[in-house]
């Protein structure tokens, strides 16, 4: 099988999802049955090494948030492998979970969605320990305290509510939560993409300077290549539940060799006037994931579609920025 | 804890609800007509509040019966008190009586000439609004009647919201299959006829029940028909709530689904529910006048609105005083009621709610 190859120098991975697959039922009629399902991830595989940020980009509905989330187990996948340091964690319950909570977690796009409006900072801070039965209630405010002070807001937020806070403040309210267990692997569901450009920059930088802090893996999901270009060491790129390409952070961009990797780069806005714009426009829309196109799932709107491609399946081939695409598998045969 | 806790949410809605005049005196007016109607035997009753008797000093109100014998009259059975103030006054004895601003029970015929019939309202024999067909006080019927109907409202709301909740609530967190069957048997549940079992189960209690317990029955048969549309509130709001993504992010943290339905999700849900219950009480007061109007309500000789309507309408052209009275109170009641809720309605309005300001 193919796999996304890790940098040379980490050769041990933290995270390793091997051909991980998420169907939805999809209910039908009075009586529920379930005839058809949502193919929202079909048979991803990827690693993470320790420290390390992969960059996941794909267009809205092609599974990244589903993918992010069966990562963090609030899924239970339909089948494949999530192993975290060696232990597959795809199939465990609630309370043989316990210990791998602590150390993969999650932010969320929207933070006014993601904090209970009910609870004060104080009460959404404290909540991992809680749970987690860490420490007693001093130790618990000393430790919010402190948590504030990383995410760089002021000690006296204790007792405010979210809707008392900006959008920015309150996703730092949102990734305190998250570094409150000290975790090593935190799933970035869109983390700035509901927030101001103006701010996105400095929730972002944020993250860059935790993670250098703690030594922190991210998997960071965006829906364009803009945002993810300058936190990720590799990227990944998801087309309707599967990976079609992935590389090295900026040699992608150079050096796209699919299709759809390629439309992506070339909607991204040039500031160079000289640069002479060859914008691959993608035509068409997203085929939908329960009737996914047969063959090559993106040859619906591939602007360099073949015949075959719509019988054959493309696998993601085994090199250095592998790719999933039949231009490629033909040329080495 | 965190259930009750006042969080400026709610504090700015309280706020709101004192600002809308109209609902919030209706509010305090049913308030302290509670509170007071829960000593109301002390405004209300043949029984005396002090009886001053060869210098020893009862208070008859709550305490057991007082044979005529303990005051000096020749008669075993209870004393009758306003008859014992005629007596003192009459024999100008030392002793005395004081008798509550309204002395006569509810449940006591005062028929003057031996025969019961409807009297006028008539303030010298303190009957304010004078007497029913069988020669009951009016206002002890009414005021009585009042308290068990609020009470009998208040306790029906409680049973149909714990049970709607919990059981709504569970369709919605638990979904699947237990989801399905559950709204299938409540489908069905709620298509029986609630006022056919509700005359079945009236003509199949024992007379030997005492009246308290043929009341609770009726609580009970009341509650078993009526809680099933309090879970499709429950059941869309939790499933909506469930799914939200604070939700995601405590089972992330590993939260245990006790703790996600207790502290997150009911508090979020249970807030909106507040705007219900003044309706939900509405209605179960005009279900109870209704069912005692069609005599299938509190057994008699339980004083009720509904039994007095009845009476009333029977007697629109001799005694008009007491469709008058009962239909009154019946309209007072019920607009207060709806004024507070229309004011908690508002107050709580989440579309006028705004959280970015
Ligand atoms: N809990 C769920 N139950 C059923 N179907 C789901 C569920 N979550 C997601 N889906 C479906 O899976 C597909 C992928 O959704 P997903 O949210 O993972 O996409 P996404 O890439 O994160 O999109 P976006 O950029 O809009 O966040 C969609 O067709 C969606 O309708
Ligand atoms: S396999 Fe064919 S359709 Fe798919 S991306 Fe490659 S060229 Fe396009
Ligand atoms: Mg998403």
């Amino acid at each position: 099988m193919s796999v996304i190859p890790l940098p040379k120098k980490q050769a041990e991975s933290l995270l390793r999802v091997r051909d991980l697959k998420m169907h939805f039922p999809v209910k039908e009629g009075i009586f529920m049955r379930t005839g058809k399902y949502n193919k929202a991830v079909d048979g991803v595989s990827l690693d993470i090494a320790p420290g390390e940020t992969l960059g996941l980009v794909g267009e809205s509905g092609c599974g990244k948030s589903t993918l992010g989330r069966c990562i963090a187990r609030l899924y239970q996948p339909t089948a494949g492998e999530i192993s975290f340091e060696g232990q597959d964690i795809a199939k465990l319950g609630r309370k043989p979970l316990m210990p791998f909570r602590r150390d993969i977690q999650m932010i969320f796009q929207d933070p006014m969605e993601s904090l209970n409006s009910r609870h004060t900072v104080a009460q959404i801070l404290e909540e991992p320990f809680q749970v987690h039965k860490i420490g007693n209630r001093e130790f618990r405010q000393k430790r919010v305290k402190e948590l504030l002070d990383l995410v760089g807001l002021p000690a006296r937020s204790v007792t405010r509510y979210p809707f008392e806070f900006s959008g920015g403040q309150r996703q730092r309210i949102g990734i305190a939560r998250s570094i409150a267990l000290n975790p090593k692997l935190i799933i970035c569901d869109e983390p700035v993409s509901a927030l101001d450009v103006s701010i996105q920059s400095q929730i972002l930088n944020l993250l860059i300077d935790l993670q250098k802090e703690f030594n922190l893996s991210y998997l960071f999901i965006a829906h364009d290549l803009a945002v993810v270009k300058h936190i990720s060491d590799r990227i990944a790129i998801m087309y309707l539940g599967k990976i079609v390409e992935s590389g090295v952070g900026e040699s992608i961009y150079r050096t796209a060799r699919h299709p759809y990797t390629q439309s992506l780069i070339s909607a991204i806005p040039v500031p160079d006037p000289h640069h002479v714009a060859h914008r691959q426009i993608l035509v068409g829309d997203v085929p939908s994931p329960i009737n996914p196109p047969s063959g090559c799932n993106f040859h619906t709107r591939c602007p360099q579609a073949m015949e075959i491609c719509s019988t054959v399946v493309p696998t993601l081939s085994d090199e250095t920025q592998p790719v999933s695409c039949l231009l490629y598998e033909a040329s080495k045969t | 804890m965190s259930l009750f806790k006042l969080n400026p949410q709610t504090a700015k809605k309280l706020r709101r609800f004192r600002e809308i005049k109209r609902g919030y005196y209706s509010f305090l007016i049913l308030a302290v007509f509670l509170l007071l109607s829960l000593t109301g035997e002390l405004f209300i009753n043949s029984k005396a509040l002090v009886v001053s008797y060869e210098g020893e000093i009862f208070f008859p109100t709550y305490s057991a019966f007082h044979p005529g014998t303990d005051f000096g009259l020749d008669y075993q059975y209870e004393t009758n008190y306003r008859q014992l103030k005629q007596h003192f006054t009459d024999t100008g004895s030392d002793n005395w009586v004081l008798m509550p601003p309204i002395p006569y029970s509810p449940f006591e015929n005062d028929a003057s000439t031996g025969i019961f019939r409807p009297e006028p309202p008539d303030a010298a024999k303190q009957h304010y609004l004078g007497t029913d067909t069988t020669s009951r006080d009016i206002l002890a019927r009414l005021f009585f009647g009042t308290r068990i109907a609020l009470v009998f409202a208040i306790g029906f709301m409680v049973a149909v919201y714990l049970i709607g909740v919990a059981v709504g609530c569970a369709m919605g967190y638990l979904g699947g299959m237990f989801d399905i069957i559950s709204q299938r048997l409540i489908e069905i549940w709620s298509n029986i006829p609630f006022l056919y079992m509700v005359i079945i189960v009236f003509s199949v209690i024992p007379d030997a029940f005492t009246i308290f317990s043929r009341i609770l029955i009726l609580l009970g048969v009341m509650v078993l028909f009526s809680w099933t549309s309090m879970t499709y509130y429950m059941r869309t709001e939790t499933y909506k709530e469930k799914s939200r993504d604070y939700v995601a992010a405590a089972r992330v943290l590993g939260a245990s689904n006790t703790r996600i339905v207790f502290r997150h999700i009911l508090p979020n849900v249970l807030s909106t529910l507040v705007t219900f219950m003044p309706f939900t009480i509405v209605a179960a007061i005009s279900a109870i006048t209704a069912l005692d109007f069609l005599g299938f309500g509190l057994p008699p000789p339980t004083p009720s609105l509904g039994e007095l309507l009845k009476q009333g309408t029977q007697t629109l052209r001799t005694a008009p005083w007491i469709v008058m009275s009962a239909f009154g109170t019946l309209v007072v009641l019920l607009t207060l009621v709806t004024f507070v809720g229309e004011a908690i309605r508002e107050s709580f309005d989440p579309k006028k709610f705004t959280l970015y300001k």
